[in-house]
């Protein structure tokens, strides 16, 4: 029984091996991109002869990649921030005051994902626009808060509804606390395990954002990762090195946040929003 | 005395009739109307005008542009081409996330790191993915040619055919998005309580039996949240097709959502463009929710 | 208590606008002149960035904010032109009257307008005198060709359609396969819309006897006529001529390939030289006017528009962006840009010493011909040109059918414009 638990054992850690390597070409690819010069074609399957790091730095202060990486951060973390505590507030009557009018406003927000960005792309910039608010932080947050906001929802109310006991809540209003007072102290730190998915789904996603961010945040001041690396491609501009090595560097705070968040997200998951 | 006095003091805390709680989501509600839904709604309008999409003038031409939609024979075959990228691609992501979850599931070592290894193409840029499948593809150079060379195969252009890129695409958005997908399984795998499996063992059930009559019913809310989501990212699918074809050759692969930024940024059609845009808006609405209607169904039919 | 804890928030976020545009607005005391460009190499946008910088030394009281938005150029103009929000100068890269000319400004009161070179007149000026924009150089399009390749099989630059393809088959022979002839970068439309575009003067302008001039202004034009373009190209895959990618080769491959000695011709050529020279000094590029079609006919430089700047009309700052333009026009300045570019300038005034100054002065008799699409096509009809190039090169459509389609887009979008706000072949 042992010896035949550990062959099974063996064959699928080589299965997952297979499985690791099949779906780390694209980094290995980075990498070996990200370490040759200007002009070496070589294969993408081999390192270069002599490695150096210059392709980083140069790429760092072509692109200024230290200030789109600030206005990247800002973006994406007050843009988290929103959309987790209005997200959240808004998910609370949605999930448990199923009256006419909450669920006509659920149904709503659901099928707002539906709406391709491109239809609202030239209505939006031209009330930006005209608001004056075009290459500020404010609008890119609150852009990014809306278009994720249905999302956010739904994974609110799914983990509400099918995990956290009603009975907990309804003490404290017999009690007599008032709504908010019971949403903030008693339902919301229940939320932890969805408030890191949501996190990690919704940064990931934000950070890489460039189809709003090109248009909104044209000025080199407020520029995000994505809008510097993609200065990088002319039509004729041949700096493969150091788009690959911009890329590792832009990538590696969505690596960081999602191994630190690993524990919590899939915990998230399997209750409530699974459920659903 | 007190009885009486508790009963009065229940009847006074119960609301008489719930209240909606109205003012919590007013916050999230104002942001999706004033940055989606108002746009959106303007944004339609434009679907009643020949606008070309930056000059000032343009004429209203009232519902020629809808009657162009459905004469024009790219619209079919590129809804055809949109359906396979939103159904083939959830299907086989579906199943290989499933078998990913189980694989990676088992208590072997390396489970963690090659979780991590899955998930790593969802969370690079796509603008970036789209160079790397570039380098990976392209008949010069690339990095699959210079593979089958070490086999002694000679390079192949694999883009290149109209009627076999569309399913490339789907199998490469397979490829970058299945760790989503693997993810959610995983959490609804370990949601499964072991002692289920352990009485089933215990009756002698197969490990084939089991995986039928505990694994997948308990998992059906799983498959509901990602089916929905993969339809709608499927349907959607823009950054993967323009990376590897840009929608071509001609319009061989391209998807709605391309061929509506095609039709607006390379066309000057802006009006026509947003017709297609509420083409396909309609189109998810409705295959998205028959998926949710019947994936509910299946919920509560295995439960 | 509890809306008024919601309303509080909502009003933080309100604020948080005000904090951000008071940044920016703290240089009121300069004004700012914000420049689009599409120049696309490191060269030229370090030569144009360079400029400005002086620029700036000699007005105190302007900043200059220089964008190179590359690929997504045309998209941002698009958007900020239906937003009515234009910068203050912007590249019409080939558009200027037909595209972007309601939002230009009219620059015919300037003093280089004296020396603007006649070529470019049918293109940034109109019936009544409005000039467009200022030229920063022209185009002056042909075919770009490996020398080493042809030195070495003994190939004369063709001149002629019949001497091109007999050239293409001595390469193919000669070098058994192993250097592509003719390389096109298919999976940008562009690349198929340029061979059409170029080669269609010399098909349809150029020779007296087979002059479609004015069927083609006035709508009559029989699309039959194109299809001889098509069935060329046609041949030119089916005897391996071209690129067995050429539907899906990009275009950032083509300095990389042209380094390495792997290819012969194609089409026009930029600054294809100078990026291949900064790589690979032994590999000479030159380049060559569009092959004639009929017999007899001369060869055609392909000219028009490529780096231009025009003043938007509606600018806050359109007097400091006139002094910007008449600051680019100075004779030195001029010529450095041009010489970035390699192409030359678009003033009479100015000798540029640019990478290709030597087979522009051998072909220096060899007329000059506006874009043919800019000319004689609806606006739009470029991208179709693209469309059909590829459905051609992937088998998707016969030669016949694409005239066809061409016919039928031509009439389309010959309507939509007369509808619209161009102002086109005023």
């Amino acid at each position: 029984m042992r010896a035949a638990r550990t062959k099974s054992m063996r064959i699928i850690t080589l299965l997952a091996a297979i499985v690791a390597c099949a779906h780390f070409i694209p980094f290995y690819i980075l990498l070996t991109t990200s370490l040759k010069a200007k002009g070496d074609y070589s294969s993408k399957w081999i390192f270069p002869a002599d490695i150096s790091f210059h392709n980083f730095s140069e790429a760092w202060e072509r692109a200024s990649l230290g200030n789109s990486f600030i206005n990247t951060m800002i973006i994406t973390g007050f843009s988290a921030l929103l959309l987790i505590i209005f997200g959240s507030l808004a998910a609370y009557p949605l999930a448990r005051r199923e009256t006419k009018l909450n669920k006509a406003v659920f149904a709503l927000l659901i099928s707002i994902m539906i709406i391709p960005p491109l239809t609202s792309m030239v209505p939006l910039y031209r009330m930006v626009v005209d608001a004056g608010m075009v290459n500020t932080h404010a609008i890119a947050i609150f852009i990014n808060t809306a278009a994720y906001m249905p999302l956010t929802v739904f994974l609110y109310s799914g983990f509400i509804r099918s995990t956290i006991p009603k009975e907990l809540e309804e003490a404290a209003r017999i009690d007599g606390a008032g709504m908010l007072k019971i949403f903030f102290t008693i339902v919301f730190p229940l939320l932890k395990p969805i408030t890191a998915t949501i996190c990690i789904i919704s940064c990931v996603f934000i950070w890489n954002d460039y189809q709003f961010a090109i248009f909104f945040l044209q000025d080199q001041k407020v520029q995000t990762l994505t809008v510097a690396m993609a200065g990088f491609f002319g039509e004729n501009a041949n700096n493969l090195h150091l788009v690959a090595a911009a890329a590792l560097m832009a990538m590696l705070p969505m690596v960081v946040l999602f191994l630190a968040l690993q524990k919590y997200f899939i915990a998230g998951l399997s209750s409530g929003a699974v459920k659903g | 005395m007190s009885e009486i006095a508790r009963d009065v003091h229940v009847k006074q805390v119960k609301p008489k009739k719930q209240s909606s709680l109205w003012w919590m989501y007013i916050p999230a509600l104002l942001s999706v109307l004033v940055f989606m839904i108002y746009p959106f709604v303007k944004g339609t309008l434009i679907t009643f005008t020949n606008w070309n999409g930056f000059s000032q003038v343009y004429q209203w031409v009232g519902f020629a542009q809808y009657e162009r939609l459905f004469s024009d024979p790219d619209t079919w075959h590129i809804l055809k081409n949109t359906l396979l990228y939103g159904l083939g691609s959830t299907f086989f992501q579906n199943v290989v996330g499933l078998l990913y979850a189980l694989l990676l599931n088992q208590s072997i070592k390396t489970k963690a790191v090659t979780r991590t290894i899955v998930y790593l193409p969802v969370m690079i840029s796509p603008l970036i993915m789209g160079y790397i499948w570039y380098f990976f593809f392209s008949y010069d150079g690339g990095a699959l040619n210079d593979l089958l060379g070490v086999f002694g195969i000679s390079p192949i252009n694999a883009l290149a055919s109209p009627s076999l890129n569309p399913w490339i695409i789907v199998m490469i958005n397979t490829y970058q998005y299945v760790g989503i997908a693997m993810v959610v399984y995983l959490a609804g795998l370990q949601s499964i309580p072991k002692d289920y499996y352990e009485a089933a063992q215990m009756d002698g059930a197969k490990q084939g039996q089991q995986f039928f009559t505990i694994t997948l019913p308990l998992l059906m809310p799983s498959i509901t949240i990602n089916m929905v989501i993969n339809i709608i990212g499927g349907l959607k699918l823009f950054d993967v097709i323009i990376a590897l074809t840009a929608g071509g050759p001609g319009n061989a692969s391209q998807s709605m959502s391309t061929f509506m930024y095609d039709l607006y940024f390379k066309r000057q059609d802006a009006g026509y463009a947003a017709t297609q845009g509420i083409f396909m808006a309609f189109v998810i609405l409705i295959i998205s929710f028959c998926a949710l209607a019947y994936f509910k169904r299946k919920e509560t039919e295995m439960s | 208590m509890k809306h008024t804890f919601v309303l509080f928030l909502s009003l933080i976020l309100l604020v948080l606008p005000g904090c951000s545009a008071e940044k920016s607005s703290a240089d009121t005391a300069k004004k700012t002149l914000t420049i689009y460009s599409t120049m696309s190499t490191d060269s030229e946008r370090d030569t144009f960035r360079k400029l400005a910088a002086t620029f700036e030394k000699e007005h105190s009281n302007i900043h200059v904010s220089l964008h190179f938005p590359g690929n997504d150029y045309e998209n941002m103009m698009r958007v900020r032109m239906a937003a009515n929000d234009l910068p203050d100068l912007f590249d019409t890269h080939g558009w200027g009257k037909i595209r972007y000319g309601e939002y230009t400004a009219d620059l015919r009161d300037m003093e280089w307008t004296q020396d603007l070179d006649p070529n470019l007149n049918s293109i940034l000026k109109n019936k009544s005198g409005k000039v467009y924009a200022y030229p920063i150089n022209q185009a002056k399009d042909g075919l770009a060709y490996n020398r080493n390749i042809l030195d070495r099989y003994g190939i004369a630059p063709p001149e002629t359609m019949d001497d091109f393809i007999k050239a293409l088959r001595t390469i193919k022979e000669k070098s058994k396969g192993s250097i592509v002839p003719f390389w096109f970068a298919g999976y940008d439309k562009s690349s198929f819309a340029q061979y059409y575009d170029q080669f269609a003067t010399p098909l349809l302008i150029t020779d007296p006897a087979h002059n479609e001039k004015k069927q083609l202004i006035n709508g009559t034009f029989q699309w039959s006529k194109f299809t001889y373009l098509s069935e060329i190209l046609k041949q030119m895959q089916k005897e391996k001529l071209i690129n067995i990618d050429a539907v899906t080769a990009k275009k950032s491959q083509l300095i990389e390939l042209m380094a390495q000695n792997k290819i012969a011709f194609t089409m026009q050529g930029g600054t294809l030289g100078q990026d291949v020279a900064q790589i690979n000094p032994n590999v000479k590029v030159g380049i060559i006017p569009t092959p004639a079609i009929h017999p007899g006919d001369d060869p055609i430089w392909i000219g028009g528009e490529r780096y231009t700047l025009a003043a938007w009309k509606d600018s806050p700052q359109l007097k400091e962006a006139k002094e910007f333009i008449a600051f680019m026009a100075r004779p030195a300045n001029a010529k450095q840009m041009a010489e970035a570019t390699s192409l030359p300038s678009g003033l009479t005034n100015v000798k540029a010493d640019i990478f290709y100054a030597n087979d522009y002065e051998h072909y220096q008799d060899i007329k000059v011909e506006p874009y043919f699409d800019r000319l004689y096509l609806p606006n739009g009809m470029w991208d179709v040109l693209g469309t059909v190039g590829q459905e051609l090169a992937a088998d998707i459509l016969a030669p016949q059918d694409i005239s066809q389609k061409l016919g039928r887009e031509y009439k389309r979008l010959r309507e939509q414009s007369e509808t619209q706000g161009a102002e086109n072949n005023e």
